[in-house]
């Protein structure tokens, strides 16, 4: 794995939100989903996010993810305000940047777990045997190396999921944006997913920020924020 | 590269044979239509388009050369002797009946042609010799002809109009829209095979003299012989060529026949498509989410189409041979050269194409919450 290019950026945050607000309809009807949140997420750092449903978690996500426009604020990636860039722009940032891992997995039915992770790896430009050989490190990280020709209705929850965090890791994204990875899981492979993306904060300096429900494994986090009615309302750090 | 749009297309089996059963129902329709459109549009000037004459000399207002209206000899004789003109030659074009060893009778075209000169004669003669009709009986069939016409051999005597025949050759490829069997004979037989009496010529044929215009000689033999139309070969092909395919409304039905096709072709497509899209929506909102541009998505739309159609168009030619080899058994000359074949393949990328618009429109829109659902 190759060195998170982000840590060369120093002490500034590689995710900042500054007064980002998210209204879903207009008139009457508007719902204020996200009230003026103000977020920095630093290299290393393994953020929990949680809150009562509604409370605008998935909608904060989507914004950081760059899946989303904020009414107003400003989402800022690496240093880059990804609200001046056109819509056309925002794949690459995505690509460069971000790495989702999802509650549903998202794998692709019709692919292998090596192909899955292939697909991140061709959309990155490497191609052929290299994305081959780099998807099987990728997997044989997590200990799935036995599983590479699997496709993913042969494959385990946790198997799944890891898979996901083996796709969301092949582009080599310094930001991991992970959404309930637990939820689909039972306590000891949810405990395990955990870890490996503290472990991947850890050690490869990667921001991780995980939205979950799971109080099992708040005891992994660096920093664990509470979110009500659109506000950030607690920023606790370990 | 991870071909994900082949890998979805044969994971999803069961809508992928819907989907190519759909492109080979309308290749084959298509094709079918074309060849068949095709064949009746030949066949509506094919004597017009084999005989090497610059102009054709015709009663008034005809509509097309196979319901032709005699007119006098005399007119002839004056088209011969216009400036320009390098040869006239009379020729005859009439309908008639064929008596059938059975008992029973054949409507045939009767087309008399001068045996020296053999212009207006038969173009492709596989057995016998067209100038043999010069003896008194002598006549040509076509081998496509013979069964309806009771399987004649090669010195058989027949009847036509009452009046004995012979017959001494048999030529290959002269099928008519009327699907009335040509008979080729010498003028003299022709007049008394068909309706048409000594007085009379059916067409006058004009080779134009090297070094003249065809348009300078045209309007010179309206100018001096009255009560005629002068056409090139050009002009009156496509005259009967109109005649027969829009006039009468066969090529309109066959058009409309391939417009069907395309049209059910694309909505069958189109909805498997689309149906497949649908159900692979949240992974299109993924591959989106991990950084894939809309391009790149819409390509994977594309290829599936593309895959789609090159193997429902290859499977749909298979099933259009067979069937035009089943046509041709029953007597229906399907026309099938490359170009149609080339054309349908673009019709078919068309068609997949066209019927994917709908799916990656429906990309377009969508909602980036649909990943983060579980």
């Amino acid at each position: 794995m190759t060195a998170n290019p982000a840590l060369s950026a120093g002490p500034s945050p590689l995710l900042a939100l500054r007064s980002v607000r998210k209204v879903y309809g207009e008139g009457a009807g508007a719902v204020e989903a996200v009230t003026g949140v103000d977020l920095d997420l630093m290299a290393g750092e393994f953020t929990l996010l949680m809150g009562p449903s509604g409370s605008g978690k998935t909608t904060l996500l989507m914004m950081m993810g760059c899946l989303l426009k904020p009414t107003s604020g400003t989402v800022s990636v690496a240093g880059v305000e990804v609200q001046g860039l056109p819509e056309s722009a925002l794949p690459a940032i995505r690509l460069r940047y971000l790495g989702y891992i999802f509650q549903g997995f998202n794998l692709f039915p019709a692919l292998t777990a090596s192909e899955n992770v292939e697909v991140a790896l061709n959309l990155k430009g490497v191609r052929g045997d290299a994305a081959r050989a780099a998807a099987a490190r990728h997997l044989s990280r997590i200990g799935l190396e036995s599983r590479l020709a699997h496709r993913p209705e042969d494959l385990s929850g946790g198997e799944k999921q890891r898979v996901a965090i083996a796709r969301a890791l092949a582009a080599e994204p310094p930001v991991i944006l992970a959404d309930e990875p637990t939820a689909s899981l039972d306590g000891a492979t949810g405990h395990r997913v955990t870890e490996l993306l503290r472990q991947l904060a850890r050690e490869e300096a990667r921001t991780v920020f995980v939205v979950t429900h799971d109080p099992r494994i708040l005891d992994l986090a660096d920093r664990i924020l509470h979110m009500e009615d659109g506000r950030i309302v607690k920023d606790e750090r370990k | 590269m991870v071909s994900i749009a082949r890998k979805n297309l044969l994971h999803d089996r069961l809508r992928f044979t819907i989907a190519v059963v759909g492109i080979v129902f309308a290749v084959v329709l298509i094709t079918i239509q074309a060849g068949m459109f095709l064949r009746f549009l030949t066949n509506a000037s094919i004597l017009i388009d084999h005989i090497d004459a610059d102009l054709w000399v015709t009663s008034k207002n005809l509509k097309n050369y196979d319901f032709g209206r005699p007119f006098d000899r005399r007119k002839y004789y004056q088209v011969m002797s216009v400036s320009g003109v390098e040869w006239a030659e009379e020729f005859l074009l009439g309908f008639s009946f064929w008596k059938r060893p059975d008992g029973g009778q054949e409507s045939i075209e009767v087309v008399g042609y001068d045996p020296q000169s053999l212009i207006g004669g038969p173009w492709d003669v596989v057995e016998g010799d067209p100038r043999a009709v010069s003896g008194l009986d002598g006549i040509l069939l076509d081998v496509a002809d013979r069964q309806r016409l009771g399987s004649p051999r090669l010195g058989e005597r027949v009847e036509i109009r009452g009046y004995r025949a012979r017959v001494v050759g048999f030529t290959r490829g002269a099928k008519n829209f009327t699907q009335s069997p040509y008979i080729f004979t010498s003028l003299e037989n022709a007049h008394r095979f068909s309706f048409i009496n000594s007085r009379q010529v059916g067409y006058v044929l004009v080779k134009v003299a090297p070094g003249q215009s065809v348009p300078v000689v045209q309007q010179a033999i309206r100018r001096s012989v009255p009560f005629v139309d002068v056409y090139t070969q050009r002009e009156f092909s496509n005259l009967s060529r109109r005649y027969w395919m829009i006039s009468t409304g066969a090529g309109v039905a066959l058009l409309s026949s391939m417009l069907m096709g395309l049209v059910i072709g694309t909505i069958i497509v189109g909805q498997t498509i689309y149906a497949s899209t649908i159900e692979h929506l949240k992974e299109f909102g993924t591959l989106k989410a991990i950084g894939a541009s809309n391009t790149y998505v819409y390509r994977i739309i594309m290829q599936q189409a593309l895959i789609a159609a090159v193997i429902g168009h290859v499977l749909g030619l298979g099933v259009a041979q067979l069937l035009v080899r089943a046509l041709r058994g029953a007597g229906l000359d399907v026309l099938l050269p490359w170009q149609v074949i080339v054309i349908i393949f673009a019709l078919t990328l068309l068609m997949c194409v066209t019927s994917s618009v709908l799916s990656i429109y429906r990309i377009t829109k969508i909602d980036p919450a649909l990943v983060f659902k579980g």
